[in-house]
């Protein structure tokens, strides 16, 4: 048992917040604006810690414990990928099940929350973001099949870990393909445009931020904190996939992973500054063509 | 399997006390209540030894003319179906007293007590046979008894109408059972399973034997595109036999594909192939039609359909383990669908009895009308989100668990090298049908518990009585100690899934990693709740020292939001079904001032009704020559002897024989 994983895992916790920012500092700076500091996620956060809430009468119990149950979810699944390039905290054979669940999960939650509120923005955010969800969930179960077929394991630890390597040589098609739809997917999950735009200033176009209208303070902190996370984590797919870090030495695994994410981070607001968000209709499509990337990587194995 | 006789004739003996005490209701339905519950924890405890041990536990009865033996018995597979039978169906016989108390003036509940504990026992005898005699007797006694109960509200003319679907179908499918066995046991030297167990059928009669089976147990489970007498036969049973119809009497389908596969020994590949594309087309097409519903209890129905879906996935992928001899897959595919069965019983009974209150406390079963019961029906509304998150496979409660093996079995398949490899590809549709039943239960919980009221309907509800929160508690308790400790689950049932599969018991580094896993899911479960509770702790601590204001939701700087402005059920599922509407099978009428939306159910209102509709008005015309009338029908007979006297004399051959 070495320290590794807990290290690898403590440093992204800590770098997550920065991701978000670093994005938004990229996009500012390509469309000709200062933009906000990196590290605004993180003022955000402490600010957000200090303060009160105000709750809506209609809400109930689950409004208050939706937070929690995403946060919690999030990290326990953030312990389910190797984030040193070797081993997770723990794993076992189907996790890569449990990590699609515990952040199913984390949705659910926030989903009802959206809904108890009783306002119609929030029940038209809940009900985007269920559509958006269940279109990604098949793109992303077909990416991780590919990484099944390539590496032959079936847990989280094995796929990401020295086996993926040694397959690049090989099947370096697939590899891409899956790639490049995990990416597609850390746009949808993230709320990242294509799909949304965190930036947008009408309820009426939003997806993920009119499911958060109501929830203040600490509660709100949870959430903008544990989406982080879930952003790192998607960038850690990504990164895991396209460059395998199995074969390093752990203490080089970790700053490239650090790093991968921040370029990771940069090419999301590069895309956010190349374009614009797709009509509500087309994002089925985008995600379809998600699926159908992962497809024909799954398909080339198959042949 | 005394004792499983002994409580059955309890839960008969519970059935006939509801009926006889019929003047003194309320201690009629108590002493059915308890022998019911007796008689289910008597019969179960041998099931549970058997499970435990292993050993078959069975009982040969002198031979009845003209049937031969009759054997009842225990082994692995016929207990895990008797426990999942009565564990659900006891909780159920109990609501079904609260539940019904109401009605006792109205309509004759006796009789419905009476009847489910026929029914009870009927699927007890099902599952339990090991003859065809017993079996077809009791699955023609669990036909009938459901086709009463589905028929309790005979007033309404829709009930009628899902009744006698139900009845045309059940039939079809005992029908096809009949023809299967008895093409089977033509070379066997008794009726017992064990005789047809020991004649190998030809390849051609092995074929016909699988095919009758799909056809009469697919129409039994709810199989697409034979569900169609479904949605209609449980929505409109009283909610506690729903939950019974929808959570254990299908499963006897299900039972009976697996029994017959353990008997034949080996399955071709066409078989597994056809499972796993009927369990993917049930799969997605169940929850998605699901989606389109707007009554509560029809909804759930389709989630039936759904989850049958996901049992014929891992059944299928089971099938094909066998056919291309891959002991690992086989067995992870079989685990996944006898777990996934009973998991679904208990969740889906939940749901079902949630609705029930729901229907009991509001008077209506349309989801637009709803909104709002959470605070009002606090309990309720506890039980019927734990069933929800079950429904849905998330962590840490029981659906997971099973959904989880059958991913396995799916992922598995992928490192055959052989055409089962391609089977990988379903896991992708499993996850689809995942995204689609977050998005319909978010729905249901949301639309039907959360915000505020849409009418006056749930205004003044509140929760039902002990009698009908106990068991949905327990039920709700189940599902989160099956998800906590899923050794409890997996561990008998890869010891069924090994007795079909034929496979002897082998070490395989896979199934290893199985037995490993199991106690790692238990820790993410506890540690994902650790987290929670500490986040919690953490939240109220600094929440004590902040100001916490309540006030308005926040309109967006509109006028105050009422219960009407809220989305509604059929908002919620728009953009999903969107431009598919017509798959999804939704109606729709408006004009400039109005949007009505209806949901069909596209086989039985798009295919059967149009082709039935049309049999009828052309033996309508048929009709014009049967008249009546008597000097017709001597000229038809002139006329029939004319056109033979002619035909015969144009015949050269016919004319020389003649001669």
């Amino acid at each position: 048992m070495t320290a590794s994983p807990y290290v690898s895992l403590l440093a992204v916790l800590l770098v997550a917040p920065a991701l978000p920012g670093i994005a938004t500092r990229t996009k500012s700076l390509l469309t000709g604006r200062r933009g906000a500091p990196v590290l605004q996620l993180y003022f955000d956060l402490a600010k957000l810690a200090r303060k009160g809430v105000v709750y809506s009468r209609t809400t109930t119990l689950v409004f208050r414990i939706a937070p929690v149950v995403l946060a919690a979810a999030v990290l326990v699944a953030a312990f389910l990928l190797p984030l040193d390039g070797r081993a997770p905290i723990f794993g076992f054979t189907g996790d890569l099940v449990a990590f699609a669940g515990l952040l199913a999960l984390g949705r659910f939650a926030l989903v009802l929350a959206g809904l108890d509120t009783g306002s119609s923005f929030e029940g038209m955010g809940a009900s985007r973001e269920v559509t958006v969800a269940s279109f990604a969930e098949p793109a992303l179960l077909l990416s991780l099949t590919v990484l099944v077929l390539v590496t032959g394991s079936l847990s989280l630890g094995g796929m990401l870990g020295a086996p993926l390597a040694g397959a690049w040589p090989v099947q370096a098609p697939s590899m891409v393909l899956a790639g490049a739809s995990l990416f597609m997917l850390l746009l949808a999950e993230n709320a990242r445009v294509p799909i949304d735009d965190p930036a947008t200033h009408l309820e009426l176009t939003m997806i993920h931020e009119v499911i958060i209208l109501d929830h203040s303070g600490p509660d709100l902190g949870l959430i903008l904190y544990a989406g982080a996370v879930k952003f790192a984590l998607f960038g850690t797919l990504v990164v895991s996939v396209l460059i395998p870090r199995g074969r390093f030495d752990p203490w080089i695994a970790v700053p490239m992973l650090l790093g991968g994410l921040v370029v990771v981070a940069v090419l999301v607001g590069v895309v956010e500054a190349a374009m614009a968000r797709l009509r509500m209709d087309r994002i089925p499509q985008f995600l379809v063509a998600a699926a159908a990337l992962a497809g024909f990587g799954v398909i080339l194995l198959l042949r | 399997m005394i004792l499983v006789g002994a409580g059955l004739a309890l839960i008969l003996a519970g059935g006939l006390s509801a009926v006889l005490l019929r003047r003194t209701p309320a201690i009629g339905e108590r002493v059915f209540a308890t022998l019911v519950a007796g008689g289910g924890i008597m019969a179960a405890l041998p099931a549970i030894a058997t499970l435990v041990d292993g050993r078959s536990r069975m009982v040969r009865l002198a031979p009845m003319a003209p049937g031969g033996a009759w054997v009842f018995g225990l082994d692995r597979l016929s207990a895990w179906f008797l426990v999942t039978v009565l564990a659900t169906g006891t909780a159920i016989a109990i609501y079904g007293t609260d539940y019904l108390a109401p009605e006792r003036h109205q309509r004759p509940t006796w009789a419905a007590h009476g009847l489910l504990a026929l029914l009870l026992v009927a699927i007890s005898g099902v599952v339990t046979s090991q003859a065809v005699v017993p079996f077809l007797a009791a699955w023609e006694v669990m036909a009938v008894s459901a086709y009463l109960l589905v028929m309790f509200e005979s007033e309404r003319a829709e009930v009628r109408r899902a009744g006698l679907i139900y009845l045309v179908l059940t039939h079809a499918s005992t029908i096809a059972l009949l023809a299967m066995f008895a093409g089977w046991s033509r070379g066997a030297a008794e009726l017992t399973f064990r005789a047809l167990a020991d004649t190998a059928p030809a390849q051609g009669s092995s074929t016909v034997i699988l095919a009758l089976a799909l056809l009469g147990f697919g129409i039994k489970a709810g199989v697409v595109p034979a569900h169609f007498w479904l949605p209609g036969a449980h929505a409109a049973a009283p909610s506690h036999i729903s939950a019974l119809l929808s959570g254990v009497m299908l499963k006897t389908g299900i039972y009976g594909l697996l029994r017959v596969m353990s008997l034949l020994g080996v399955v071709p590949a066409w078989w597994g192939w056809t499972l796993l594309g009927l369990g993917l087309a049930s799969g997605v097409l169940g929850v998605f039609w699901a989606l389109a519903q707007h009554d509560l209890k029809r909804l759930l129905a389709y989630h039936s359909v759904e989850n049958i879906g996901i049992i014929l996935l891992g059944m299928g992928v089971g099938a094909l383990g066998i056919a291309y001899h891959q002991p690992v897959v086989a067995v992870l595919g079989l685990t996944g669908a006898v777990l996934h069965t009973l998991n679904h019983a208990l969740f889906k009974s939940l749901l079902f009895l949630g609705a029930g209150a729901v229907v009991r406390a509001t008077g209506t079963r349309t989801i637009d009308q709803l909104g709002g019961l959470g605070p009002r029906m606090p309990l309720t509304a506890t039980a019927f989100l734990l069933g929800s998150v079950a429904i849905v496979g998330l962590p840490p409660l029981n659906g997971f668990v099973s959904e989880w093996v059958v991913f396995q079995a799916l992922f598995r398949s992928g490192a055959a090298d052989s055409g089962l490899r391609v089977a990988i590809v379903a896991a992708a549709g499993l996850g689809l049908i995942g995204g689609l039943a977050l998005a319909c239960f978010t729905k249901v919980d949301g639309v039907v518990f959360l915000g505020r009221p849409r009418s006056a309907a749930g205004v003044g509800a509140t929760d039902p009585g002990p009698a009908s929160i106990g068991p949905m508690l327990a039920l709700a308790a189940a599902c989160l100690g099956l998800g906590l400790f899923p050794a409890l689950g997996v561990g008998p049932a890869v010891e069924i899934a090994r007795s079909i599969a034929g496979a002897a018991p082998f070490r395989d580094p896979a199934l290893a990693a199985l037995d490993a896993a199991l106690p790692r899911i238990a820790f993410l479960a506890l540690a994902l709740i650790g987290f929670g509770v500490l986040l919690w702790l953490a939240r109220g601590y600094r929440l004590a020292r902040s100001p916490v204001a309540t006030s308005v939701t926040w309109a967006c700087a509109g006028g105050p939001l009422t219960g009407r402005m809220q989305y509604t059920a059929s908002s919620y599922a728009a953009p999903l079904l969107g431009s598919a509407r017509s798959v999804a099978g939704i109606r729709v009428r408006t004009s400039p001032t109005s949007f009505h939306s209806h949901p069909i159910d596209l086989v039985l209102d798009g295919v059967v009704s149009p082709v039935w509709e049309r049999i009828g008005r052309l033996a309508h015309e048929v009709r014009l020559l049967q008249a009546g009338r008597l000097r017709w029908y001597l000229l038809y007979v002139i006329l029939t002897v004319l056109a033979l006297l002619v035909y015969l004399g144009r015949t050269p051959a016919m004319a020389a024989g003649a001669r």
